[in-house]
């Protein structure tokens, strides 16, 4: 039995290979691919590397603080400004914008965080506010607690930073920017809108050196005018307005690996067209009868189809994602995306690997819906222009689109099989590699099935 | 596997058009079986029935006894041309012929021969899509050729061809004939099979006319209808109504006799001393004969020739 569905995919593969334009057409899919994917790669750049590597603005209320020693405070109330809003004490090299720190502080919805030196973050209670916060300098070492009562103290992490012997310490208020996305034909801008974020302090005190006043001020530059940021003391209560982050900034965001594959949505173009003539012009000619008429069991006549069309189509797809990638590589290089923000990716790791095999398997699997579509619809303009109107309208559309129907879109559609290409998951990311290939698997399973129903039941 | 084609009770329509309306007949091996009709009798949709490529609405047709679609090797028990159009013009003569040797399993060197059995040796390594329809009916019938089946079916193989290629295809039917298969050929043309077919089905109109012989076609046909000549028409139409014959007359001098031996019109008007230049038998054609069994059968013959058929 096996071995007359071996005689099909060796007749199927006669029938491609013998056809000049159909491996012509797959060899066109190979160029487009390498050629647009270089081009596109060869245009833009980046400035990653020279852009700050850390946020660090925020209101400190603070005083000195020499050698060992503790600053404690009691964090009364919280306004929810942003899910990340951050209230809490502070040990900090000096008041220079970038400079090393410890802080343990409480957020709206995070819970408790020790934070340091912008790399540090360990998660604490659960707790918001009110609550008691504590550090301790002990030589190099500084420790964060955290306590419902301010008598029985939880360690929540520590970190050693070398710090001058005189550092500053005290509270401090910080709501980073809430991130909006505006989306128009054409592409995407993504903006922040700053917030503000409140606290009320009591039972403030710095132990360490000579008592001195708080002072206060803002870090980095602040968003807000001096009005609206700031410190009041009243009765030993500090309200304290701070806006801003304290953090390592993400660069290099872009997914250098998926964007070495631009040219793949126009290779698939010639993919499909081959896959669907592979089957509509033995409809067209009438030379379906002969095939049927050689080999009776439809069903399997398909299957031996798709295998071939989808192994000759893997084989090139492999040839154009491999060849796309080591070309567009030098080109991003070039245009500045460098290590640290880039760093350089090889053929051989796993992720490239899997987008660039992924990416054949994408082809693949796309040959054989468009073998499917095509023997359903019989016709070669109808299945090609409705192929291309499914993989191309949504590229088109996605940046018109609001994002939650575009991503939608790109999750339920054939579309979704391009994901298996993307390494890096942003806030444009669909679906994730793995199941969006199997979206579109499912697909091509479907055509393939209706298709075999259907060759099957209709007079050849 | 037996060499015979065995349709029983066949129907087939497509949409409101009857195709084939309850067709029966055997093909028999060792001969040259006619399949003769109009244009849309229902001849290549019984091919196409018997080849299992369209389904029937009823009855069965078989191959060797078993329906189509079971055959596991086809190619090997069933030969068929359907349609010489039927190839992919990108693609060499040679290559469609191996594709269709591995789907069934064929040995390769099997090309070569019936490339040379249909005359194509020169041209084989040259695109289908350069040939001219003769070269694309040999390059049909090679494919037919190819697993050297038993059964063979051929939907109006002369189409196309050049006089020589007509005389060729005669030779290669009777030849196959000879070597024992079942050999089914179509055609709209009666002359064409009229030296060629040994046993003739006719239909019109989806339905079986005559499953004959060549010569009983012949002489049902040309019935026992004498032609006198002769210069007294009126009385020798006189006479012999007479003696008991029917007669009509064709020109002024002509008579059709029915009824009466030649040998009796003769004596009947020796007996009256009425002279006569011609007394002959009437011998139709095969062309006559079809075209007189098909005359209520055709689909679109014109209306003065519907109208006639009415009368009758």
């Amino acid at each position: 039995m096996s071995d007359r569905f071996g005689h099909l995919v060796r007749a199927e593969w006669t029938k491609f290979r013998s056809v000049r334009r159909w491996v012509l057409g797959l060899l066109i899919a190979i160029g487009l691919t390498v050629v647009l994917s270089t081009l596109f790669a060869s245009v833009g750049g980046t400035d990653a590397n020279s852009a700050p590597a850390v946020a660090d603005r925020f209101h400190f209320v603070h005083q000195p603080m020499t050698g060992d020693g503790s600053v404690v405070a009691r964090v009364s109330g919280q306004e929810p400004s942003h899910d990340w809003a951050k209230a809490g004490v502070m040990i900090k090299q000096s008041t220079a914008s970038g400079s090393p720190y410890a802080a343990i502080l409480v957020t709206p919805r995070n819970g408790v965080r020790f934070q340091a030196d912008f790399r540090t973050d360990i998660g604490g209670s659960g707790r918001t506010a009110p609550l008691w916060l504590k550090l301790t300098r002990s030589g190099t070492t500084i420790t964060g607690y955290e306590s419902a009562d301010g008598t029985t103290w939880t360690e929540v992490g520590s970190v050693s930073l070398s710090l001058p012997q005189t550092v500053e310490a005290g509270m401090f208020v910080a709501s980073p920017e809430i991130v909006e996305i505006q989306r128009q034909f054409g592409g995407t801008s993504i903006g922040g809108r700053p917030t503000l974020g409140r606290a009320t302090f009591d039972n403030a005190s710095v132990s360490g050196g000579e008592p001195a006043k708080w002072q206060h001020e803002d870090i980095g530059a602040s968003m807000f005018t001096s009005d609206e940021t700031g410190a009041t003391e009243s009765g030993g209560t500090f309200t304290v307005s701070g806006s801003g982050e304290i953090i390592r900034l993400q660069q290099g965001d872009d997914d250098l690996i998926f964007n070495s594959f631009t040219g793949v949505v126009f290779g698939l173009m010639a993919v499909i067209v081959v896959a669907v003539l592979f089957i509509t012009s033995e409809f067209k000619r009438g030379m379906i009868r002969t095939t049927f008429a050689a080999s009776p069991r439809r069903g399997r006549v398909l299957v031996a189809k798709a295998l071939v069309i989808g192994l000759v189509t893997f084989v090139a797809g492999l040839a154009a994602t491999a060849g796309a990638f080591l070309l567009s590589q030098p080109q991003f290089r070039a245009n500045g995306y460098r290590p640290p923000a880039y760093p350089y990716v090889h053929l051989f790791d796993g992720v490239v690997m899997r987008a660039v095999v992924g990416g054949a398997l994408f082809l693949a699997l796309l040959a054989v819906l468009s073998l499917g579509i095509g023997a359903i619809l019989r016709r070669s303009a109808g299945a090609i222009a409705l192929l291309i109107a499914i993989f191309i309208v949504p590229q088109i559309l996605f940046g018109g689109l609001p994002l939650n129907v575009a991503l939608w879109v790109g999750r339920v559609t054939p579309v979704a099989g391009l994901a298996i290409m993307q390494t890096t998951k942003r806030w444009d990311t669909a679906i994730d590699p793995w199941p969006g290939l199997g979206v579109l698997a499912g697909y091509a399973a479907l055509a393939m099935g209706v298709a075999i129903w259907q060759v099957r039941r209709r007079d050849a | 596997m037996e060499a015979t084609i065995e349709v029983n009770g066949l129907r087939k329509r497509y949409g409101r058009t009857v195709a084939v309306d309850g067709l029966s007949f055997t093909v028999q091996p060792g001969q040259v079986t006619g399949f003769v009709g109009p244009n849309g009798a229902g001849k290549s949709t019984t091919m196409r029935v018997i080849l299992g490529l369209d389904a029937p609405d009823e009855g069965t047709a078989l191959v060797g006894g078993q329906p189509y679609r079971m055959l596991r090797v086809p190619l090997c028990h069933v030969g068929a041309l359907l349609d010489a159009g039927a190839i992919h013009p990108g693609r060499r003569a040679r290559d469609h012929l191996l594709w269709m040797a591995h789907s069934n399993g064929i040995a390769t060197a099997r090309i070569n021969e019936v490339i040379e059995m249909v005359g194509l040796t020169s041209a084989a390594r040259r695109r289908a899509g350069g040939y001219s329809l003769g070269m694309r009916q040999r390059l049909g019938i090679a494919g037919a050729l190819l697993g050297d089946p038993p059964v063979l079916m051929f939907d109006e193989p002369v189409n196309g061809l050049d006089p020589e290629g007509i005389r060729w295809i005669r030779g290669l039917l009777r030849s196959l004939a000879a070597e024992g298969r079942a050999v089914l050929v179509s055609s709209h043309l009666m002359s064409e099979l009229q030296d060629t077919a040994d046993h003739l089905v006719v239909i019109g109109r989806g339905r079986l006319i005559a499953d004959t012989t060549v010569a009983a076609l012949v002489a049902a046909a040309s019935g026992d209808r004498v032609v006198l000549r002769t210069a007294h028409r009126t009385e020798a139409m006189t006479a012999l109504a007479s003696a008991g014959a029917t007669v009509a007359a064709t020109d002024r001098e002509a008579v059709t006799v029915t009824g009466l031996p030649a040998e009796r019109i003769a004596a009947v008007l020796g007996e009256r001393g009425l002279s006569f230049s011609e007394l002959a038998a009437h011998r139709a054609t095969l062309e006559e004969a079809y075209m007189e069994l098909t005359r209520d059968a055709v689909e679109f013959n014109s209306p003065t020739v519907r109208a006639e058929a009415n009368n009758e």
